[in-house]
């Protein structure tokens, strides 16, 4: 017996830890017992928010200018629950008009694209389509 | 306040990190990845950095 047949995922178990792994990076793992991805994952989003957010990169809102604008939403709001307290971290603001405000820009949105593929493997682990079972990582 | 390559190698380190363990399964494959991909960041940059230093001037 293999483990993934010792612990079947349930679907809508999985979609509540997808949605979990989205508003708080690597809650989605730590709900499917993946201890060490989840505390990688969370460390690696956290710090790539914060930085990003403390170099006062922009974070785009939802009614974007254009396609470019909009790109850049669907990615700083992979970030969950960073992207909801940006204002709070940053009360500054951005400040695109220097370099560092750009290369925060980056970093933020990097940290969104970074959480939805870890929530996309939160997926993959909950529909066993990953041979990974619910068990401790 | 960070340099910009101090944000680079965070950069780098938390990305090939997280790399890592989204791709590999193994620890020791995980760790050769990681480093892999974190040199890989670095020397790419910089590389790319050193071909456009010649238009900044």
């Amino acid at each position: 017996m293999t483990e993934s047949q010792k612990h079947p995922i349930n679907p809508g178990f999985a979609l509540v830890a997808a949605a979990a792994g989205w508003l708080v990076p690597g809650l989605g793992h730590a709900l499917l017992h993946k201890w060490g991805k989840a505390i990688v994952y969370f460390c690696g989003v956290a710090i790539l928010a914060l930085i990003g957010l403390r170099m006062r990169g922009n974070v785009f809102s939802s009614n974007a200018a254009d396609a470019f604008d909009m790109l850049g939403f669907l990615a700083d709001i992979g970030g969950g629950i960073f992207y909801f307290l940006a204002g709070t971290i940053n009360p500054l603001g951005a400040d695109v008009s220097r370099a560092s405000g750009d290369y925060g820009t980056r970093l933020f949105a990097t940290a969104g694209v970074l959480n939805l593929l870890c929530v996309l493997e939160v997926l993959q682990i909950g529909f066993g389509s990953k041979g990974e079972g619910r068990t401790a990582d | 306040m960070l340099n910009h390559f101090q944000t680079m190698v965070i950069f780098a380190l938390a990305v090939s990190l997280a790399f890592a363990f989204l791709s590999k399964s193994k620890m020791d494959e995980r760790l050769r990845y990681a480093v892999w991909a974190f040199l890989a960041f670095l020397v790419v940059a910089i590389g790319i950095g050193w071909l456009m230093y010649p238009f900044s001037r």
